[in-house]
């Protein structure tokens, strides 16, 4: 994945930003990207954490722990990127972690990484795709004209 | 209502509508633009903020999450601790930081953190997860200890186009590897940090232990398996497909003859 480029220092407001309005809302995208993985087959239900585990949008069965899921998913997000950075195998995309009752998928984009629950017959590949596909969706709401350094 | 009390209650209402927002207003909108993933305003936001009102906890812990977001991690750091010098016991702060000692290895640094947010919070599930994660990791085995079962390492033939094959245990130390010394610790560490968080994230998600995984990169795909304390990575080229990277590396697992 890659890092993502921080428009301005939080001690420089942009002017800008009164200037040009409110942006459209992401989580709006965020919730249809989620939307559309969890009804794939074998995908009993996923979460969007950003990278300081605030859960942007989730779609869980009821008493699921959600919080504690989150802070473990971001930390597991965080680690796959700095491992990648660390290890010179460029920016982090997808991974997959299988038990034998089932499997955590996990995309990383800048705005933060989306997981999927799969239960034992999910299929790997097609849910990996799937989650490529909505991790570049995500990445596509990154490119604002600050983040591309306009401001 | 008098001419004068009219004219005052007119006056306060177009004051009102010019008057700058307080710090508290925009900290409200900035959290609530950093819940609809409108980071870059928020940002602007907490900053304007900050401003008018320096020592507002609210403030750095809104600034320390939005450094986060930016993987600003110094500087994530150094607004969790202005927010602990306001508010030494502040659960999300000390989650925060022991967040960044996990992230840079300080695993010993970051239990205090958790323990810390726990004592005075205990019903905090996210610092509950990561303390009982930690808590569950033993500690490395003395240099020079042996497997209780010598391993037939000399079998592992790393597969055509692969690379950075390694074998470690779950406590991190190093049990086979090939390429340079300085790769093969550090594919090591990368592997066991993998290995513990995705195990306590799918035990979280009460799906069991981990058995297997990959990994996609912008430039390769590792792939691990694991088993019985013990777990084996190796590389591929980025194009390799997940089924068949798995075979390979299951494979491997199988020459090592490992009874789970």
């Amino acid at each position: 994945m890659a890092e993502p480029v921080r428009p301005t220092g939080l001690q420089t407001p942009r002017s800008e930003t009164a200037a040009a309005g409110p942006r459209p809302s992401r989580a709006q995208e965020f919730r249809e990207v989620l939307f559309e993985l969890v009804r794939l087959d074998g995908v009993r239900g996923g979460l969007m954490v950003t990278p300081d585990g605030l859960v942007i949008t989730s779609e869980l069965p009821p008493r699921f722990p959600v919080e504690a899921l989150a802070a473990l998913a971001a930390t597991l997000g965080r680690q796959l990127e700095v491992g990648a950075e660390r290890l010179g195998r460029g920016g982090f995309r997808t991974a997959l972690f299988s038990s034998d009752d089932g499997t955590v998928f996990l995309g990383g984009s800048p705005v933060g990484y989306l997981i999927l629950l799969g239960d034992r017959n999910v299929n790997l590949a097609s849910v990996r795709l799937a989650l490529r596909k909505g991790v570049d969706r995500l990445h596509g709401t990154w490119k604002t004209p600050a983040a591309a350094g306009v401001a | 209502m008098g001419l004068g009390s009219f004219l005052g209650r007119t006056w306060s209402g177009i004051t009102s509508l010019v008057r700058p927002p307080t710090a508290a207003a925009l900290f409200r909108r900035a959290d609530a633009y950093r819940h609809e993933g409108r980071y870059e305003e928020a940002a602007d936001l907490v900053a304007l903020g900050l401003r008018q009102a320096p020592n507002s906890g609210v403030g750095h812990l809104l600034a320390a999450y939005l450094h986060v977001v930016f993987r600003e991690m110094g500087a994530a750091k150094n607004a969790f601790r202005r927010v602990l010098t306001l508010d030494p016991y502040h659960p999300r702060a000390l989650f925060g930081l022991a967040r960044i000692a996990l992230e840079e290895g300080d695993y010993e640094g970051c239990k205090p953190f958790l323990d810390r947010a726990l004592q005075y919070y205990p019903d905090f599930p996210e610092a509950k997860a990561l303390q009982e994660m930690v808590a569950s990791w033993s500690a490395p085995r003395p240099a020079g200890a042996t497997p209780a079962t010598p391993l037939p390492t000399e079998r592992l033939r790393p597969p055509p186009g692969s690379r950075d094959l390694v074998l470690t245990n779950s406590d991190g130390t190093l049990v086979f590897g090939q390429g340079p010394e300085e790769r093969q610790r550090q594919l090591a560490l990368q592997m066991t940090q993998v290995y513990r968080i995705a195990s306590a994230t799918l035990t979280r998600a009460g799906l069991g232990s981990l058995r297997r995984g990959s990994i996609e990169s912008a430039k390769d795909m590792s792939f691990l398996r694991t088993d019985a304390g013990l777990i084996l990575s190796v590389s591929f080229p980025h194009e390799t497909e997940v089924g068949a990277g798995l075979v390979q590396i299951g494979r491997l697992w199988t020459e090592l003859d490992i009874k789970g």
